[in-house]
């Protein structure tokens, strides 16, 4: 007979339950980023609002932002993308000093974002600060910025693990590297909206 | 036709009487990843913020008895109190309820052993304390004022520091209820067993699916806003303010977009446990099934699109009869619930249990509701009664006549499957009676009131509408006392209710094909679901229940333990 406490629940051990724990986490992430977007959004629609109760965009007396610094920011975070899936698909087929390149190049790109952006932030003219020109762009940026900086740190911390061995033995053990690719993508579609809507929508 | 499922007759042993027994009280004060325990742990908490929040409108109507300023010292001390009532009875009370019971109910009915994220399920939770902590500690500095909805400039300028603490729980608040709903969405995709097919599922799984797909994709939004609130009080931001080029609507275009939504967050779940029950205490299937099913889905994307019928007096007049036109359109899909129970409950054999009777309460109240939110659609209509006491009827209608009721018959519908012993029927039955006409007598006489120009938010009013605050007063004294009828039967029958056994409503959902209270991993085997979840009144059906019957014949809770 068996006999049951009501206490902790016994860990899943076999492949079955460690297959509908992968598909439960890829559908939560999912669901998490379609969810998280949102947020994302409601700032779009912020900056959107507020644009019209002005008669012009960018504000009269007021610069439009340089395009230069935050074109290439984008350039190196979608890079920077664009290497964290190459080295997600070189970890799945074991060439670990391939994942690893991508990977460090990878964080290397998006520090630079990180760097060029902060430094949009900083440098905003006080003339669009007065305006909500200066303004949304702040809020923002900002918002994404301390996104960025939090996942940026998970990938770091993923990324020694996975060097260390920590998730070897298939695809539902290596979640934690899939995990971190995909919330950097987040970061990165993320930013891309925000891009186009604060330096090419007049 | 039917497969007979001997379900769970010929499965491997089960436990003995000895081996079901309550999880210790303690044991909900603790961590824990088990979602009968969380479930738990979200009753108890939501159901004292229900009381903290009900003390408040007791104050409400005892300051209104009379025209003038009596209980309170100013009209700000009048506006916190009622900005704290709606916010611990929205944010503290019915949404985390509603979560108690998807947590305890919605695995089970779906025959899972266990939820897909038992420890973000707990984190979610856990969150709500701190929150709540921080929410009502703002009323004892300087109190939000701006109501529930924080409408600057109200909540930028005319608010003290309360107000940041407000939209500081309120943020937290946010985060547990986006964790919660991506676990319970996940749950109800992944983690149900061989044989529960989308289309076998309970309606209250698919209500509570609908209404995490609604909190997931709305509740973005309000950290959104409630962001924006934060950096205008405390880092001089201006995105509210005119004169930095900020805009006032802003903020309520953004709230709103989260908060409508929000209302079917709170009701949804209320009509998954009333197809329930009224399934179940009138032993017949549910009238179109498939329809109510869809009909959450359509209630959660239409409610999508109706955001700006709350800002009705302050829109671009262009955008008011598109936004007319989706309100109204959102009767369509609760019109097919409405007429779905009334076909459900027509000619069954109707058990007047307490479950029974709450849920027929909600039909009745609900349809008025409905109704009254019909007419609030209706641009012309919606103008005269704008801010009076006629709104402040309608969403009592809704969110007490709807969920409060729903949330009591879910309470007696499923305290036996939780506790392992059944409520008292009488005292049910007089705490529906006090409810009912507490309620009934509470509300209407708003609409009154609402019509003839009472505003809604302030504590002075024309001489002119005393004796109807006086009735409504009186009744709502009456309200609040019956809720301690529900605590002391909750209590009492904790302690000294008879025995419930796994099935005592003979209900074909699978919750009740375990033992009450279940064991920790929820059943021993997987269940095998019956064909049709409501499919009552046939010799197949008969077939199964006795089999569970027969099954748990001695699995129930040993009557010497408690």
């Amino acid at each position: 007979m068996t006999s049951i406490s009501h206490g902790q629940k016994p860990k899943p051990r076999d492949q079955q339950a460690a297959a509908l724990r992968l598909k439960n986490n890829r559908l939560g992430m999912n669901i998490f980023q379609a969810s998280w977007i949102m947020a994302f959004f409601a700032l779009i629609v912020v900056n959107w609002q507020l644009r019209y109760s002005y008669a012009q965009w960018p504000p009269m007396g007021v610069q439009p932002f340089e395009l230069l610094l935050p074109s290439l920011a984008t350039l190196a975070l979608v890079s920077s993308t664009l290497l964290v899936q190459r080295g997600l698909v070189a970890f799945r087929g074991a060439q670990r000093s391939l994942f690893s390149l991508c990977w460090r190049l990878a964080m290397a790109l998006g520090s630079v974002f990180m760097v060029l952006i902060a430094r949009e932030f900083a440098t905003v003219s006080q003339a669009a600060l007065a305006t909500q020109y200066g303004l949304t762009m702040r809020l923002m940026t900002g918002f994404h910025f301390v996104h960025a900086l939090v996942i940026l740190c998970l990938l770091l911390v993923v990324y020694r693990r996975a060097v260390a061995g920590a998730y070897h033995g298939g695809e539902a053990a290596g979640w934690a590297v899939e995990g971190a690719a995909k919330l950097w993508h987040f970061v990165t579609v993320a930013w891309v909206l925000f891009y186009v809507v604060l330096y090419w929508l007049r | 036709m039917a497969t007979i499922a001997v379900p769970i007759g010929a499965q491997a042993e089960q436990p003995g009487a000895e081996a079901v027994r309550r999880p210790a009280l303690s044991e909900y004060l603790r961590w824990s990843v088990d979602h009968k325990i969380i479930g738990v742990q979200y009753g108890i908490s939501s159901f004292l913020f229900f009381l903290v929040g009900g003390a408040m409108a007791m104050a409400i109507r005892w300051e209104l008895l009379t025209p003038a300023l009596d209980l309170m010292v100013s009209g700000s001390a009048y506006n916190s109190l009622f900005t704290m009532h709606g916010t611990v009875m929205i944010f503290l009370f019915i949404i985390p309820m509603w979560a108690a019971f998807g947590n305890f109910v919605v695995p089970l009915q779906l025959g899972a052993k266990d939820m897909a994220f038992p420890w973000l399920n707990a984190f979610a939770f856990w969150l709500i304390p701190p929150a709540a902590i921080v929410v009502l500690m703002g009323y004892f500095v300087t109190p939000a004022e701006a109501g529930w909805t924080s409408y600057p400039p109200l909540s930028t300028l005319f608010s003290g520091d309360g107000q940041t603490l407000w939209a500081l729980g309120a943020h937290l608040l946010g985060i547990s209820s986006i964790m919660g709903s991506i676990n319970f969405i996940v749950t109800i995709l992944n983690m149900r067993p061989e044989g529960m097919t989308l289309w076998r599922m309970p309606l209250l799984c698919w209500a509570v699916l609908a209404t995490s797909i609604i909190a997931v994709m709305a509740t973005p939004f309000l950290a959104g806003a409630l962001t924006l609130l934060l950096l205008d009080r405390v880092a001089g931001t201006t995105f509210f303010d005119a004169t930095g080029g900020g805009d006032v609507l802003l903020w309520q275009n953004i709230f709103w977009f989260y908060s409508h939504p929000a209302v079917y967050i709170m009701v949804l779940p209320g009509m998954g446990v009333l197809s329930e029950v009224l399934s179940i205490h009138s032993r017949k299937p549910v009238f179109g099934y498939r329809m109510v099913g869809l009909s959450s889905m359509g209630i959660a994307f239409v409610g999508f699109t109706v955001w700006a019928h709350h800002m009705f007096t302050s829109l671009q007049p262009e955008l008011r009869i598109p936004f007319m036109i989706t309100t109204m359109i959102i009767a369509v899909p609760t019109g097919i619930k409405m007429f779905s129970w009334l076909g459900t409950i027509w000619g069954g054999k109707i058990r007047f249990t307490s479950a029974m009777l709450f849920a027929l309460g909600f039909l009745s109240m609900f349809v008025i509701g409905g109704i009254t939110g019909v007419m609030l659609a209706a641009l012309p209509f919606d103008i005269h009664v704008h801010d009076t006491y006629f709104v402040v009827s309608h969403f009592h209608f809704v969110l007490f006549g709807g969920s409060v009721f729903a949330i009591y018959a879910a309470l007696y519908h499923w305290f036996p499957k939780v506790t392992g012993r059944m409520m008292n029927e009488r005292w049910g039955r007089i705490h529906f009676v006090f409810t009912y006409f507490g309620f009934l007598f509470t509300f209407f006489p708003m609409h009154i009131v609402g019509m003839l120009g009472m505003p809604r938010r302030v504590a002075v009013y024309d001489p002119a509408f005393t004796q109807w605050n006086q009735l409504i007063g009186i009744s709502a004294f009456v309200l609040g006392f019956s809720s301690f009828i529900v605590v002391y039967n909750v209590i009492h029958s904790y302690f000294r209710g008879p025995v419930a056994g796994a099935n005592p409503w003979r209900a074909l959902t699978l919750e009740w094909a375990t033992t009450s209270p279940p064991p920790v991993t929820n059943f021993i085997d997987d269940p095998i679901p019956y064909e049709n979840p409501y499919g009552y009144g046939t010799e197949a059906a008969t077939a199964y229940l006795d089999a569970v019957d027969e099954t748990f014949r001695h699995g129930g809770l040993a009557s010497s333990s408690h």
